[in-house]
């Protein structure tokens, strides 16, 4: 079972990887297409040719990068499907799934120390820099130049809200209430942000919320972009200037002025932390859920759940619910096993558990970024390594500029709620 | 699979931060640079907390690990789309990212030294190029003092690009022997600079130009350079992908190079310090005690250090430490910013500039395409900010020059300052006082010139006979009046 045999989730097209037929939703994710079809690799790393598959599903990590219509390091897990979409793997010799090139990984064990091979000699230092040259990069050239992009379209609204989860929907929500205008934008496909993935913890607000929110924002004059990533925040004299790459109607840069901005770009899924910890088939945890609830991929036979806590065991459950066997993983994890999948998990206390699927529902970092770039003070949590945004009132980090939700640190969707409508009304209000 | 991957993108594994940590790499900016962290596509969003906590584990202070900077775009971005933007409208002031909290760097332990003969200000190329030297030529005790991490200046920020084809015989001399420097680097330091010669193509826009290097050409040929003026027919076997409508002639010479800078300067520095340089980075000159005509002690938010001869080595910022001694510069900070894109396999083999833009790019070894360019209206100013309006502008030239490039993504975005003098050329001597030696002003080819440079002066402190330049390029040329014009500046 690939699929959750519900008719929604039933293949409506094909979409060609490395040659051969896959097939897929319409609009739904290339990783998702692969993930339900059992082909979790995708291309081999950029200096040991190991197998990487998809980790986050959500377009931070950077391990499912792809060539799509001859287009080089396409994140597969942003690309729609569409048929006959013709997607190839990367940097791999003979393929992903057999690269010959694998073998860089065997030989070197230790690991290659780049900065000294070849060092002994002129020689062999010209050498190390031909071999390298030659092994080095992930995708080829372009097969063509690509068309134009249409010109930039510059906006200006009364506040943006970058991040459409608990925090940014609440803080939009109140700003389309005090008859602002309001760009809210999210990097997914859709808004609503870790109520996606469907765990109806605590106190969550129900998905449809987002829609709600939607409405609003709409009667009020502003608009939610989906697929739409800001790339950076900068200003313009004292106004806020955000910079997105849509990709929801076809791609566009969008420019956008506004006097008030609400950050709440929540996380970015970790991964663990133990030999093996590359292997395709382990997963940030809220990814495959939404994977799991919009397409219904069920992404193997049996699944451990890495992590503590409620959304961890609900998680965990949910993947019972499709039909895995699941192994929820309460002890550190020595090792894990597998070749060109995750085959097993051993653990710190001598057992072994066989699983081709590990869902990873340990802490996210906070996405403090943009945060950041508009003077954020951060908080280092020694636990974790990350850094969280410390705000000041109300959220407000900046002139102008509030953040709330996961990017302040770890809460659940319910406290996310109440900071983004206290960030929201304060924006309003300033 | 015994491997514990710290960094997906770049392979780097959990050992390979342990061991740079115990190399000395003890800051989060220089673990990134030693190990490639957070320096791939995902541009640290799945590796910095990790990166972060193994380094605490290993006895990491707070300051040490204070998260890298952040670098626009945030997720890659290609250049097409970026060219869509109209950077008229954009501001070329500020930009990302602000600057840093005070008291949030670093603290090294323990005292300063109490002196030293010679004090080198700066740990950039210049620095630590002439503290190896002055130790190869007898000269050990030598303290070299930086106010950041190695390669946080100009010289961790450049393209990287070492070329012959300058417009006078002096550069043209000194930039020969620089390549000839990187040519051996690897095996001499025991590091790799990636040192590849895939020539330099300068691609003349307009018959002014063209004439230009033209003029160029035959004076690289009387320098016994092998450069060649070719049409946009030949420039476009060299690089297939060039529209060849965008310019009439170009300047071919196979012999230029390209390095990769970071591992440069820990080259040097390494060496130095195994033969007695004391490197001290995080360590900033507040001031100066002077006697008379001479400097005594070099002054630092650590303590002072005694010393017999101190050099200004700080590129951009080396008038502002000058003015510390009461010495006017004539120099001036003028930022610069330069972006990387996501690796490819090979495909571009030479450096390719087109004058009159300024657009410089090349292929690093890891496949990302490097490249820069100037903005005409950058005001005077320390700033290392990026701007918007450098994304566009860039992307609109790169892809006007090869339309292929649109479809490359970048990655990051960054900023440094060009150290420039009245006339482009460097400002090398004592200046002010008897024993405070000026070797800055290098114009944005600081990084190309140290090799060679830093080799002639420490050869001069150790009682050479002065090559040309010390007599050329003297401060006080400016006031005799005495100034040819450098004009082949790039970027």
């Amino acid at each position: 079972m690939a699929r959750l045999s519900d008719p929604r989730f039933a293949p409506d097209c094909e979409i060609v990887v490395d040659g051969r037929r896959l097939p897929a939703r319409s609009g739904e994710s290339v990783t998702s297409a692969l993930l339900a079809a059992g082909r979790p690799i995708v291309s081999r790393s950029a200096k040991y040719h190991r197998p990487r598959g998809p980790f986050c599903l959500s377009g931070s990590c950077a391990s499912c990068l792809v060539r799509v219509d001859g287009a080089p390091n396409v994140k597969a897990c942003e690309t729609p499907c569409r048929d006959g979409l013709e997607v190839e793997t990367q940097n791999a010799v003979g393929g992903a799934s057999h690269d010959l090139l694998g073998a860089i990984d065997l030989l070197a064990p230790g690991g290659i120390d780049h900065h000294h091979v070849g060092t002994w000699s002129q020689i062999a230092s010209r050498v190390a820099v031909g071999t390298s040259r030659l092994l080095a990069g992930l995708g080829r050239l372009p097969d063509r130049a690509p068309g134009a992009w249409p010109a930039a379209t510059e906006d200006r609204f009364d506040a943006m809200v970058v991040g459409a989860g608990p925090a940014g929907l609440a803080a939009a929500e109140a700003l389309a209430r005090a008859g602002l205008r309001v760009y809210l934008a999210d990097r997914e496909r859709a808004p609503g942000g870790r109520l996606r993935c469907r765990l109806d913890l605590p106190g969550d607000p129900p998905l449809a919320w987002a829609n709600e929110v939607t409405e609003a924002v709409r009667r009020a004059g502003g608009e939610l972009a989906a697929r739409a990533a800001a790339i950076g925040l900068w200003r313009d004299g004292e106004v806020p200037l955000a910079a997105v790459s849509e990709r929801g109607n076809g791609p566009r840069m969008r420019l956008v002025r506004a006097p008030r901005a609400v950050l709440a770009g929540g996380t970015w899924a970790q991964p663990p932390v133990f030999a093996g910890n590359d292997l395709p088939g382990i997963h940030g945890a809220r990814g495959l859920l939404v994977a799991l609830a919009e397409d219904g991929v069920v992404p193997g036979e049996r699944a451990a759940v890495l992590g503590e806590g409620a959304e961890a065991e609900a998680a965990a459950a949910r993947l019972a619910a499709a039909g895995m066997a699941v192994e929820h993983v309460r002890v550190e994890v020595a090792r894990a096993r597998g070749g060109r999948r995750l085959a097993a998990l051993d653990l710190a206390d001598g057992r072994r558990v066989r699983c081709d699927t590990l869902a990873v529902a340990t802490p996210r970092m906070p996405a403090a970024e943009l945060a950041r770039e508009a003077g954020a003070t951060l908080e280092l949590d020694p636990a974790t390594g990350a850094f969280r945004v410390r705000p000041g009132e109300a959220g407000a980090i900046a002139p102008g500029v509030f953040a709330a939700g996961e990017l302040t640190g770890p809460c659940s969707a319910a406290e996310a709620v109440e900071a983004g409508r206290r960030a929201g009304e304060a924006a309003a209000r300033g | 699979m015994a491997k514990t991957l710290l960094c997906a993108c770049e392979d780097v594994t959990v050992d390979d931060v342990r061991r740079a940590f115990q190399l000395g790499f003890r800051d989060l900016e220089s673990v990134k640079r030693y190990t490639g962290l957070g320096t791939g596509p995902c541009q640290g969003k799945t590796c910095l907390a990790v990166a972060t906590r193994e380094m605490l584990r290993l006895g990491a202070t707070p300051g040490e690990v204070a998260p890298f900077t952040v670098r626009p775009p945030l997720h890659p971005t290609p250049i097409g789309a970026l060219a869509s933007i109209d950077p008229s409208g954009l501001p070329i002031e500020g930009g990302i990212p602000p600057p840093p909290p005070p008291g949030t760097a670093p603290r090294p332990p323990g005292p300063l030294p109490a002196r030293a003969r010679v004090v080198i200000i700066g740990g950039g190329i210049m620095g630590l190029g002439l503290a190896y030297n002055l130790c190869r030529r007898g000269e050990t005790d030598v303290v070299l003092l930086e106010r950041g991490y190695l390669n946080s200046g100009a010289s961790g920020r450049n393209g990287g690009g070492v070329r012959a084809q300058w417009t006078t015989p002096t550069m043209i001399r000194l930039a020969r022997r620089s390549l000839e420097i990187g040519e051996s680097f690897a095996a001499e330091m025991g590091i790799n600079v990636w040192f590849r010669r895939g020539g330099y193509l300068f691609l003349a826009p307009t018959r002014e130009q063209a004439e230009r290097i033209e003029q160029n050409a035959r004076l690289h040929a009387q320098n016994g350079l092998r450069t060649r003026v070719i049409t946009p027919a030949e420039a476009a076997e060299v690089v297939p992908e060039l529209d060849r409508s965008r310019f009439l002639a170009a300047s071919w010479n196979p012999d230029d190079a390209v390095v990769f800078p970071w591992p440069y300067v820990w080259g040097y520095a390494s060496r130095a310090g195994a033969l007695g340089t004391k490197v001290l980075t995080f360590t900033r000159v507040t001031g100066f005690e002077t006697s008379g005509r001479r400097i005594a002690a070099v002054v630092t938010d650590r303590g002072r250090i005694a010393s017999d001869v101190v050099v200004n080595a700080c590129g951009a910022w080396s008038r502002d430490v000058a003015a510390l001694a009461g010495v006017k510069l004539p120099n001036e900070p003028v930022r610069h910013e330069i972006l990387v894109t996501e690796p490819l396999k090979p495909w571009l083999g030479p450096m390719v500039s087109v004058l009159g833009s300024g657009l410089y790019f090349s292929q690093s070894l890891r496949g990302e395409i490097v490249g820069g360019m100037g903005d005409p209206e950058e005001p005077v100013g320390l700033d290392t900010r990026s701007t918007l309006r450098f994304l566009a502008r860039f992307s609109r030239a790169i892809s006007e020059c090869i339309p292929m490039t649109a479809g490359l993504r970048v990655m990051r975005q960054w900023a440094g300052c060009y150290d420039v003098t009245p006339d482009n050329n460097p400002i090398l001597g004592a200046a002010g006082f008897d024993n405070f030696l000026q070797l800055s002003g290098f114009v944005g080819h600081g990084f190309m010139m140290a090799p060679a440079v830093t080799e002639l002066m420490a050869g001069w402190m150790a009682g050479d006979p002065p090559d040309e330049i010390f007599e050329r390029f003297t401060l006080d040329r400016f006031a005799r009046g005495t100034v040819s014009r450098e004009d082949f500046i790039i970027g």
